[in-house]
């Protein structure tokens, strides 16, 4: 029954986005209601439908839309429990904006970008086709460019925006170029098609994976894998994500830590069977996941700016889960679960330390962490549920990260074990670094001494609610829905014709390396490797600890590091990547190019035409009366020449030469 | 059922011209008039339009010049219908953006009317010679519209337009001529009957490769320098930033479609009975077209060039879907054409609001607009995301359709363009969008303001318009998908259809 209205997900926000935008104005809060609404509607909805095909049913809706392509919904638990969670953490920032966007002139036009935003993001996810995924892919895109941008008379807002959607965009590059390439693939190989079949469907995709040449899936593969790290803010085309603070910090918590950013991850998980089975596909996948995820823990280390901090903690918590995916080339099909589990509690955890670090901000008014200091005296709750974030974040014990996160180096283990230590050195590396700079940020928020004057008071209830309500989560989800959640999504590909054993042999994966694995869950792992998840995260925070909480501190960080240290100037300037990607890249190598060809355009190409006519004017001297400008002039000579042309060539034709 | 459809759009125009020139200031009204009832008359035939069919319908024929073969003949398809349905739209909301115009209005709208004559007689001419008239026809408004509406260096804009194009018609009616004097009807008589002459260049006897090949030549580049193609586009940044806005619209949403329009109708029956090498030599030009255009449009400091530039580029898909020679691509290039007819309609009008409302086009001495004009900053945001490629909006469909149905036969032309040309056009889009409306508002625009509601009004429903192709682009799409295949098919005669 709540199948029948699942096209009412995405059509509601729709509604509450042409609303606000027409209407909003002269609404209170800029109608920030009609969002939230439109939002918990899609949650009532998604929950129904949860109720109805739980544990092993999937709703599969099509119909035709143009030339050889259609629309369709398709959920399955992969989807399920991505529309979940995005209605619900979605439901409560909404409910936060609220409070936060409160008395800006522009509220009814971040309600409606806000409403835009949460239709496409859930039609990327509920998408049963590539093309489909892809154009909701892409207004997720706009939206996020709007929203950083919202504050548009800001330039270094306005320059985030353009720079987050442009980064993004080649990214896109290669996830069209591998559109078009498995679409012209599976087109060669003559499917037969049923009624109602399209070929860029997933479970068409699934079925006829085996058939398509390898080499050609890898290209297929990495082109979607650059549609991931543009989305997801993978290196090397994560520079936009640490910009896009720009925007509201609503805007961070909802598109740059919790929803968007996880549509890469998405598609990976999405088009597993695809990554599975191309050579060497998931092992570009880990490479970069785990590489990211060391990364940009790095840079959090030094980020003074508070949703910095959060931002580079993001980028490499997506580094996590794309090597949770990747790692899949040893453990097989149970990736998708654990790279999706944490997907999930990252979103919990990571909107809630967004929530709190806006709460933060909108009291003390400013983002620099060295300006703060102290700030729990005044703000109880904010403090609690940001510790609450920041415990799960760094894997603390019984948290909802420490079961997500770690299941991701467990398997990162097992790979190793079977053909590679690099990746799970590279994730233990940053779970540390993750644990280190969390609690830094928090030290440095909430205790210690005031470092400046700012306003005393705690964010109004309908801020403070969601994020009471986002901590439990924080802390209970990971615990509470382990099992189910895994046997869930490890159903996931059973619905279509995947034959896993068989696309593990074109991908080369040795098919006993699974059998292993899938017997010795834990079992072939030593003591202090299990021991490990806990040593990283208690021993991060205490070290945290002992440079910046003033109870215990012991160090200095300029003990550490001195101002001229080649090795801090390197972190602060996040690697030069502003020197490599725009100065260097955008305004030297492309816009140099752009402004060579336009000298050839006028020097040469229009240049030529010019020589020419002053040639045939200087010919032309003697009658040059002719170039009287008048238009009859020209209309005269003009049938006088078509009727010297078909003299001509009637007298041709005469003499045979044509 | 109309009779006489297709001459009566023709007429209605051309009557409300007449009367225009002197209706004095009440020219607008008469305008509104004469391009309404257009309008309404290609809607009426979408709505009888058989989108399965083959067959050209509303046809009317008549005997003009029998002597020498003339007949006026004119009909539709689904290569022209889309695209006269394009010109009733675009004629009229041009004319209701113009509707302030206050420098001599009777002329004024009598020209844009007399250019709705031609273009919509380009698109359903079945008479190569009728055609060609109507493709003259067409320079004339746009000469005067450009030379006496201009900006400061019009004289030479409008020259460098009429001399260009003209050459290159003059060039196109060789080869006209060419295939008009090689064949003969089995009576003995000759005829300019488009369709059978296009039919007869796939008969070797008739047409050695040799021959064909040069009249080929002649009709390409009569075609590539209209639409315009790299590298023959340079009249067009001139003429553009000369002409008066309406001028610009209607010469890059109409005029350019023509050339585009004689790539489907007449290149694409001749292409597989001449060298292959043609193939590669088109297939370059497009994306040199493409990448080339992109690249200029990034470089330019008036709003109104980059404009210009983008459509030397989008017109390049034109091109490459064509060569490319594939149901899907052939599709998408037709879409193409459609699609940006509309698109860039809003994008001109855009910048001819900024130059009126502002006082410049230069992009470095705009700044924050948005500020003052938010209504117009929507407006212009949507039309600049739909020019970009947004999904949801046409052009999405356009190049997407045009690409994936490219790689199958042209898979390293279309791999460049996607690579080389996707992201440097939204590059370029938001880069200038970024210049002239966000950051603060500079001190010296503190007074300006949404410009007239008829603007906005015509600016916005090319918005909804390219919403709803780029959402139900099977409106569209449905026509384009019978006509693509219909483009891949022997050139099937007049009488052969049965229809005269």
């Amino acid at each position: 029954m709540y199948a029948d209205y699942a096209y009412l997900i995405v059509a509601l926000p729709v509604l509450a986005f042409v609303l606000c935008l027409f209407v909003g104005w002269h609404l209170p809060r800029g109608g920030g209601f009609i969002t939230v609404l439109a939002t918990l509607g899609g949650l009532i909805i998604s929950l129904g439908i949860l109720k109805e095909t739980y544990p092993n049913q999937i709703v599969h809706q099509s119909m035709h839309w143009f030339a050889d392509f259609n629309v369709g919904i398709l959920i399955d638990p992969l989807a399920l429990v991505m529309l979940l969670m995005v209605t619900f953490v979605v439901t409560l920032i909404h409910t936060y904006a609220n409070g936060y966007m409160n008395g800006d002139p522009g509220a009814a036009r971040y309600f409606a970008e806000a409403g835009l935003f949460t239709a496409a993001m859930l039609g990327l996810v509920y998408s049963d086709n590539l093309l489909q995924l892809f154009i909701f892919w892409e207004l997720v895109g706009l939206c996020s460019y709007l929203l950083i941008g919202f504050w548009y008379r800001k330039p270094s807002a306005a320059s985030a925006a353009k720079k987050a959607f442009l980064t993004t965009r080649v990214g896109d590059v290669l996830f069209l170029a591998g559109i078009i390439l498995l679409y012209n693939n599976l087109a060669a190989l003559n499917i037969p098609l049923k009624p109602g079949e399209y070929l860029l469907q997933f479970p068409v995709i699934y079925a006829n994976i085996a058939q398509i040449p390898p080499a050609q899936l890898t290209l297929i593969a990495l082109g979607i894998l650059g549609g991931a790290i543009g989305k997801s803010g993978q290196f090397p085309l994560h520079v936009w994500l640490p910009d896009a603070m720009e925007g509201p910090t609503t805007v961070s918590a909802m598109i740059h830590a919790a929803t968007m950013v996880t549509a890469g991850v998405y598609l990976v998980a999405r088009m597993f069977p695809l990554f599975y089975a191309a050579p060497h596909g998931l092992t570009a996948v880990a490479a970069v996941g785990a590489f990211t995820a060391l990364f940009a823990a790095t840079m959090g280390l030094t980020a003074f700016d508070i949703k910095r901090v959060l931002a580079f903690s993001t980028v490499s918590q997506l580094g996590f889960m794309m090597a949770g995916l990747g790692v899949g080339a040893a453990v097989g099909a149970a990736a998708v679960g654990v790279s999706i589990f944490h997907l999930i509690g990252h979103s919990f955890f990571k909107a809630l330390l967004f929530l709190c670090a806006g709460s933060v901000i909108h009291a003390v008014n400013t983002n620099d962490m060295r300006e703060m200091g102290a700030v729990g005296k005044y703000m109880k709750w904010t403090m609690y549920t940001m510790l609450v974030g920041s415990l799960s974040l760094a894997g603390f014990p019984l948290f909802t990260g420490f079961f997500t996160k770690d299941e991701i180096i467990a398997k990162a283990y097992e790979y190793g074990v079977m053909i590679n230590f690099l990746p799970y050195i590279f994730l233990v590396a940053a779970a540390v670094l993750t644990a280190i700079y969390t609690f830094r940020m928090w030290f440095c928020v909430f205790t210690g001494k005031e470092r400046s004057n700012y306003g005393h008071h705690e964010s109004p209830w309908v801020m403070v609610g969601p994020l009471v309500i986002l901590a439990v989560f924080a802390f209970g989800f990971g615990m509470a829905a382990q099992h189910d959640f895994y046997s869930y999504l490890d159903t996931n590909f059973e619905h279509y014709s995947v034959n896993f054993d068989e696309l593990g042999v074109i991908g080369g994966h040795a098919a006993e390396g699974h059998e292993a694995a899938g017997e010795g869950e834990g079992a072939g792992e030593p003591w202090y490797i299990k021991l490990l998840p806990y040593i990283i995260s208690i021993g991060g925070i205490l070290l945290a600890g002992l440079f910046y909480w003033d109870k215990i501190k012991r160090f200095d960080p300029s003990q550490v590091t001195g101002e001229n240290d080649p090795l801090r100037r390197t972190l602060l300037k996040g690697y030069y990547q502003h020197e490599i990607f725009t100065a260097w890249f955008a305004e030297t190598v492309v816009y140099g190019t752009s402004l060579i060809c336009n000298m050839i355009d006028i020097k040469l190409v229009d240049g030529w035409l010019n020589w020419l006519s002053a040639w045939i004017l200087g010919l032309a001297e003697n009658v040059r009366k002719i170039q009287t400008g008048v238009i009859q002039n020209y209309v005269s000579a003009m049938l006088l020449g078509i009727v010297v042309l078909v003299v001509v060539i009637t007298l041709a034709m005469e003499v045979g030469l044509v | 059922m109309i009779q006489n459809a297709i001459s009566l759009m023709i007429a209605i125009p051309l009557i409300g011209a007449v009367i225009s020139l002197f209706a004095g200031s009440k020219a607008k009204f008469v305008a509104l008039i004469a391009s309404f009832i257009p309008l309404v008359l290609s809607l009426q035939m979408y709505m009888e339009f058989d989108k399965s069919s083959k067959i050209m319908q509303f046809v009317e024929s008549y005997n003009w010049v029998p002597s020498i073969g003339v007949k006026y003949t004119v009909g539709v398809d689904g290569i022209g219908f889309p695209l006269l349905l394009l010109s009733t739209i675009v004629s009229i909301l041009v004319i209701i953006y113009s509707w302030g115009e206050g420098k001599k209005p009777n002329q004024y709208f009598a020209l844009l009317l007399l250019n709705e004559v031609g273009v919509l007689g380009v698109f359903t001419a079945l008479d190569f010679f009728l055609f060609y008239i109507f493709w003259e026809v067409v320079l004339i408004p746009m000469y005067f519209l450009i030379g006496a509406w201009g900006g400061p260096r019009k004289d030479y804009a409008a020259i460098k337009f009429f001399i260009y194009t003209h050459v290159a018609s003059l060039v196109m009616l060789l080869a006209i001529f060419a295939l008009y004097f090689t064949y003969s009807m089995p009576d003995g008589t000759r005829t300019f009957d488009m369709l059978t002459l296009l039919q007869a260049t796939a008969d070797k006897a008739i047409f050695p490769t040799g021959l064909l090949n040069i009249i080929f030549a002649g009709l390409l580049f009569g075609f590539l320098v209209k639409m315009p193609a790299f590298p023959f586009h340079t009249w067009l940044p001139d003429a553009h930033v000369e002409a008066p806005t309406a001028g610009s619209v209607v010469l890059a949403a109409l005029l350019l479609k023509m050339g585009g329009y004689g790539i489907f109708r007449v290149i694409m029956p001749i292409l597989p009975n001449v060298d292959k090498a043609w193939i590669t030599v088109i297939a370059i030009i497009a994306v040199l077209s493409i990448v080339y255009g992109a690249f200029l449009a990034l470089a330019q400091k008036d709003i109104k060039k980059l404009v210009a530039y983008s459509s030397v580029s989008h017109m390049g898909f034109v091109t490459l879907g064509a060569v490319a020679f594939t149901w899907m691509s052939i599709q998408g290039a037709m879409f193409q054409q459609f699609s940006h007819g509309i698109i860039t309609c809003v994008l001109f009008m855009s910048a001819g609001t900024i130059q009126h409302v502002v006082g410049t086009r230069i992009i470095a001495d705009l700044g924050g607009l948005a500020d003052r004009m938010p209504k117009f900053a929507v407006i212009m945001m949507a039309g600049f995301m739909a020019s970009l490629g947004l999904p949801g909006m046409s052009g999405f469909v356009a190049e997407f359709l045009v690409l994936t149905g490219s790689f199958a036969t042209l898979p390293m032309y279309t791999m460049i363009v996607v690579f080389l040309s996707v992201a440097t056009t939204a590059a370029y889009h938001l880069w200038a969008m970024q210049k002239v409306m966000f950051g603060p508002i500079l001190k010296k625009y503190m007074n300006v303001h949404d410009p007239h509601s008829y603007e906005l009004f015509s600016m916005g429903m090319i918005i909804l318009l390219s919403l709803l192709f780029g959402i139900a682009p099977g409106l569209i799409t449905d026509i384009m998908g019978t006509a693509a295949h219909q483009v891949m098919e022997p050139v099937v005669t007049l009488s052969q259809m049965g229809v005269i």
